[in-house]
Order: C-alpha cells, then structure tokens, then sequence
C-alpha cells in the first residue's frame, strides 16, 4: 500500500510540474513602434493563396499581398508554414502575428481581430467526373470529407450552420475529416470518399491543376469571406496592416496582384458588408471554471481516447506473434529466408512508420488499382502498426534467444526434446524474462505512436485534442490529452512491471 | 554385452585434427574413466559419443544397433527415429549442470520424462522424491536451480538423467567447475552409482577418484588413446612417458 501511495505522490508531482510549465509560459509581446519583421502564419499546402512551388519557394496569393503590405511599411516578411491544427496556439504564443492563409472569418468572429474582408469565397463540392452525382441531393448516402477544422467543416457542423446545410450533412453516408487536401484528392481518386467540400477558389485551381478527371457541381454549399486573422485585441497591428490594404485597393496594386493569381472574381475589398468583423469590440469571451472545462474536454476527447486504445491494444495482439514469426523465419537455416526477413526489418525499421501507413492505405489502389473503401481506414492503421513493431519485436526477440546459452539446447538434446518441445518449453519462456525490459520500452513508444494515426485521417485521441483545440483557440485539450498518454503510460509500465518482479523467482 | 562401440572415430575441426583415430567400448556395468591434459580431446570424444557433435569418419553402435556407420571413410548417420531411440539410452551430466533455469528441482526432473516418454505423470514423480533422497537433496522438490549450491545442482543434473532410466551415463568433468570442499558430494554418488552396477563413462581430472571408482582407464592425449587398462596399471604403473609426464603434473 505504501509503495502505491508514493507512486500516486510521483505521477501528481509530475502532473503539477508540467502545469506549473504551461502556465509560466507567458506570451511575450513584440512592441510595435520598432517592429522590424512580419511573421504570416499559412498553411503550406493551400494553393493558391500560400504553398510551396517546384521550386521549393513559399508561394501565394496571400503571400504576394503580405509582402506588398510589408514593403510599405518598411518590415521584412516571414513566411511561416504553419500545422493548420496549431494555428491558434502559434498566434497566442507570438510565435507568429498573424494567420493570412484564405482565412475565413464566418464563425470565427468573435476569436480574432480581423482585418476587413478582402476575399469572397464560397463552399463548393468536387466529385470524381465519372460518378453520377450532379446536384447537392445526389450527395444522399454518399461519402464527404473535408479538411479537418475547415470553414467547409464549419458550413456543416458549426454552430451557426444553415438548416439546409444540417439536413445536407444529416443525410450523408459518413463525413469525414482529413489534414490536408492532397489526402482529401488521393481519397476521391482511390474511391475510398465520393466528395470533398472546399472553398472556391482552391477548387477551381484544383481542378485546373489535376485535369478534367474531377468535376465541381454547380450548385454551392454556403459563401464565406476571408480575411487576415490577428491576435484578440491587437488592433494595433491590424490598423497597421489594414491601412496598407486600403492603400493598394486604391491604388489598384490589389486588383493586379488578385488577377495574377485568378481571383478578380472572388476579391471583395472595399465592398459593402466586408466590415463587420473588423468593426466589432474587443471582448474577453466569459471564462468557464476549469473543472467545468476539462470535464467538457475529456467528454469531447473519450471517443479519441478509445479509438487511441483500440489501436494499442489491437497491435500488440497482431504484432508480438508476428514478430515472434519473423524472429523465427529470420534465424532460419535456409539462406533465402533469412535474407527476406532481414530485409524486411531492415525497410521496416528504416523508413517512417507515417509512411508506411500510407502505403497500406493508398497501395492497393495504386498497385492493384482496387478502390479502397473507407472502412479499410482502420484496418490500414492496424495493419501498418503491426507489421512495423513486429520488425522491432522481431529483433529484440533475436537477442533475447540468441541470449540464452549454448547448453540448453544440449541439455534439452540429450534429454530427447523435439526442436518444437525445446523451442517452446526452454528457449521461449527464458527469452520472454530476457525481453521484458526492452519490450516494455517499445510498449511504452507504442502508446505515443498511436498519434500516428492521423497520417491516414483515423481520428486517434492526439488528432481529436487538436481538432477541440483548434475550436476552443486553447491549449486545454493538448494538455488534457498529454495527461492521458501520461497515465496511460504509467499503467503500462505498471503492468510491466509486476510482470517483470512476477518473473524475478529464477535466474 | 557391449553398450557402446566405437571404432575409428576421427573429427577435425577445420585445419585441427582433435580425435585422430579413436576406438573402444564398453560393457555394461562398466565404469570407464578418461583421463589426460586439457587439448587431449577428451571433451570432443565425449560430444561426438553423445552426438552433440558430429563425426568425421568411423562408427558408432549404440546396444548393438548401428547409430553411426563409415561409408568410404565417411561417417553416415542413421535416420532420425533410430537416432531418437538410441539417445534414449544414455544420459549426460555436463560440466556446468545445464539445468532448466526456470523449472524447480522436480520439474527439471519430471519434465522430460513425462513429455519425452509419455510415462505417467504420479509414478515419475515418486521415482523423482526417491532420486532426490539418493542423491542427498530430499525436500529440495520445490528449489529453483539458482537457490542451490553448485555441488546441489550438479547432484540434481546427475538425477535428471536418472530419471530417464538409461542404460549408461556419460560425465563430462563432472566436478570441475565446483569448489573442491563440495566435489565430495557429488563423487559420493558417482561412487554409489558405481556399486549399483550403473554403466558409466566419467572425463575427469580427480585421479584418486578414478583409481577408487574405474574399471577401467584410458589414458588420451593430442586426439588418441595412448594407454588404458585397470587403474593399478595405468595410474600406478604407466608404461607410456605422457601417461608418467600428466600423472606427475597432476600429483
């Protein structure tokens, strides 16, 4: 009981300490009178309005208008890539100081200081040209995916979404979320999603782009307007920033600038109805109490803390038998085998397990040309999680046997063992005491791994703490989610352990 | 009747001749002691009878029935179910007692006569208790090996081949890598199994144990047998200068 009680003591001390870390990290503000660099926070892969060209250079609409706004105020422009999850927390934290990146203001008003709206845009949908679906009604049982925290996400199942819109989305198949658009379009292709809904202008340069195998549907889902997206209560930048703007609409730098990258059609900038955002007050949004606040967290996080679980639980099961065989097949006498298994733990070890995990998706498709469907999403995770730790397990495996003397084999020989009674009554139970500790290791990175899973957009506890920090604007969800790896992690070396000490009774 | 017959035993290992031309037998009731310097071979002779290693050329007959034959100067092993029988009737004691770490005393054993043998499980068990008492270690059924002395190891190894009633056993030096205050244990039950009448073919460097105990003595050194006869003869009148030179060195 007492050894108990001060493990409890550890794990809160620890816990406190890393809130006590959060806490202290203050945000730290760059005055503005000597404000030398701009840093825009963009997603990279959100052409036209910022990505990366053939030539590896940060490119964009958005960018072009940031540096036109920088040279007029005499600042040095910093592209800053940006994961779209962690927007917020990079804005909060100064790391950058402002999100100009096709931002949408709709739904978001009351989270930033906004510039006025410069870009009209609106919600479109994108199917494969050779399906049946024409209208928004075809939609009905079909798979739709979106970009995770986008305003296509927020046209459907945000709070102020359209009944139409709810009734749309109500009578989909699944919907679903992915990290970026390239996924989004690998998915359509490979068949596994029937749609993506995305903003206008990157649809229509999509479809320009990839060729006339994907067609956009006429009618639209909603209109939005985007604009530049500042730190709550900066308006001192934004003024800034915004008095350039109005500078280059008058003077017709926007307009150039807007129709080198096609979007004369869409700019907005100094037309009615684009103040709105910008002209409301600063408000400090009501503060829940924490309690009230983590509980509404861990509620929103359960189905990713599961989901997190099963893929735990469903890999150790597949992939400690199976590299239990590829440690086998490894020390096999024949040659050939040995040299495949080799290589096998050799690709497996040597390449990134996020890669890997899109190879078991999207090959298939790619190789046999079969369409995957969406439900194959999960298997792919466990399928792509087994065969990389079985290499791992494969291996410490190898040294756990290799470990054991010469002798047994003998003694067990001259007893008249079979090679299969040997194996399984001497060798494996002596190999499991000399693998506990480094297996418990891999466990213990396994639990961390699973995060991974948003490489095939499976939603995973990590991938859910971002999506509800994204929505809350807070650092809340990752923190409570870094409490759940922790724990988790905590029982697993428990139960390792009492596993070990279990098996302390020889030598 | 000859239990074992050996006749033209030849290894190397690579470019090292180790066992150049050896041949002997024994009879059953017969304590055989094999005696010389470390490099004689003795150890390699000792694996190849008990074929843990395999040999190069010569023959091998285990109670008659052929284990290894030479065809053309090659050694030919017989099949795998022959072989299986024939190991059944011998057991090994080795060196460094090679036992199941993480199997008790009475599991070490049981295990494989009841698994190896299929005998019944009660009976092996009484036979166990009764072993256990022989060899000095009564109540000790429920010891890991690593909460024993090394002498008390050696003593259960020397059951565990009891237990699976062979016809002969083989020691392979038995007590040297025991302190010499606890060798007198095990060479207590040597010398019991001895008078029992068991068969038995003991490497060792204990050359008064030898003298007390052996029917015989073979004398080997660089890979052959260069003396062997009655202990009186070999060990206290050695006809052969190495014989003289090693017993010397070890007086």
């Amino acid at each position: 009981m007492k050894k108990h009680m001060k493990k409890v003591i550890l794990l809160l001390a620890a816990i406190s300490m890393l809130a006590g870390l959060l806490i202290g990290c203050s945000s730290q503000k760059q005055s503005t009178s000597e404000r030398k660099t701009f840093t825009v926070g963009f997603d990279a892969e959100f052409p036209p309005y910022g990505y990366k060209d053939e030539n590896g250079e940060y490119i964009g609409f958005d960018l072009d208008l940031a540096q036109e706004v920088c040279n007029r105020n005499g600042w040095t422009l910093k592209k800053q890539p940006i994961d779209w999850d962690s927007k917020d927390m990079e804005l909060k934290t100064g790391a950058i100081d402002c999100i100009w990146n096709g931002f949408t203001i709709n739904g978001r008003e009351s989270g930033y200081t906004w510039s006025k709206a410069y870009i009209d845009n609106s919600q479109v949908v994108i199917v494969r040209s050779d399906s049946k679906i024409s209208k928004l009604s075809d939609l009905k049982g079909k798979v739709v995916v979106v970009q995770a925290d986008s305003s296509a996400l927020a046209a459907f199942t945000g709070g102020d979404a359209t009944d139409e819109n709810k009734a749309l989305y109500n009578s989909f198949g699944d919907f679903q979320q992915v990290s970026d658009y390239n996924s989004a379009f690998m998915n359509l292709e490979a068949g596994s999603v029937d749609a993506i809904c995305m903003d206008y202008g990157v649809a229509k340069f999509q479809v320009e782009q990839r060729g006339d195998e994907f067609t956009m549907l006429d009618e639209r889902v909603s209109s939005e307007q985007y604009g530049i997206g500042f730190k709550l209560g900066n308006t001192e930048l934004r003024d800034q920033v915004q008095d350039a703007l109005d500078e280059m609409e008058e003077d017709g730098t926007f307009a150039k600038i807007a129709k080198d990258w096609g979007l004369e059609d869409s700019i907005c900038l100094g037309e009615k109805g684009t103040d709105s955002a910008y002209l409301q007050d600063y408000d400090e949004s009501a503060n829940q109490s924490l309690m009230t606040k983590v509980s509404d967290i861990i509620q929103q996080l359960s189905k990713g803390m599961l989901a997190s679980l099963a893929i735990f639980v469903l890999t150790l099961i597949f992939s400690l038998p199976l590299g239990l065989l590829i440690c086998t097949i490894r020390r096999s006498r024949f040659k050939l085998l040995e040299i495949i298994a080799k290589i096998y733990i050799s690709i497996m070890r040597g390449t990134p397990l996020m890669l890997q995990l899109l190879v078991v998706f999207f090959g298939p498709y790619y190789v046999f040309h079969v369409s995957v469907s969406a439900g194959f999403r999960f298997y792919a995770v466990i399928i792509g999680f087994s065969m990389n730790y079985a290499a791992y397990f494969a291996e410490i495996f190898r040294a756990g046997i290799e470990g054991i003397p010469r002798g047994q084999y003998e003694a067990a020989d001259v007893l008249g063992y079979t090679r299969t009674q040997t194996f399984w009554k001497i060798i494996f139970p002596q190999m499991v005491k000399h693998v506990l500790p480094p297996v418990t290791n891999e466990i213990i990175t396994l639990v961390k791994d699973t995060s991974l899973a948003f490489a095939l957009a499976y939603t995973e506890m990590f991938t859910l703490a971002k999506q509800v920090a994204a929505a809350q604007a807070s650092i809340m969800p990752l923190f409570v989610a870094g409490i759940f790896y922790y724990v988790f992690n905590f029982v697993v070396a428990f139960i390792m352990g009492s596993l070990e000490k279990k098996l302390a009774y020889y030598e | 009747m000859k239990l074992l017959e050996i006749s033209h035993l030849k290894k190397s290992f690579g470019d090292l001749e180790v066992l150049r031309d050896i041949s002997m037998d024994v009879s059953e009731g017969e304590v055989v002691a094999i005696l010389g310097p470390s490099g004689s071979g003795k150890s390699t002779f000792l694996r190849c009878a008990t074929m843990l290693e395999t040999m190069d050329s010569g023959s091998m007959q285990y109670v008659g029935e052929s284990a290894v034959s030479d065809k053309n100067g090659k050694a030919v092993y017989a099949d795998k179910a022959v072989l299986h029988k024939l190991k059944n009737t011998f057991g090994l004691v080795f060196q460094n007692f090679n036992l199941f770490p993480h199997y008790n005393v009475m599991k070490n054993i049981t295990d494989a006569p009841i698994s190896v043998q299929k005998r019944n499980k009660s009976e092996v068990e009484a036979e166990a208790k009764e072993l256990l008492a022989k060899v000095g270690l009564e109540g000790k059924e429920d010891f890991y090996p690593c909460q024993l002395s090394g002498g008390q190891q050696q003593r259960v190894a020397i059951a565990r081949a009891l237990a699976m009633n062979p016809k002969m056993i083989f020691f392979d030096e038995p007590t040297s890598a025991l302190d010499p205050e606890i060798t007198a244990g095990v060479l207590k039950v040597l010398r019991q199994l001895a008078e029992e009448k068991m068969t038995m073919i003991i490497v060792t460097h204990e050359i008064n144990f030898a003298r007390n105990v052996a029917d015989r003595i073979i004398f080997m050194d660089q890979g052959l047998i260069v003396e062997q006869g009655r202990p009186e003869d070999v060990i206290d009148h050695p006809k052969n200068e190495r014989t003289k030179a090693f017993l010397q060195k070890m007086a």
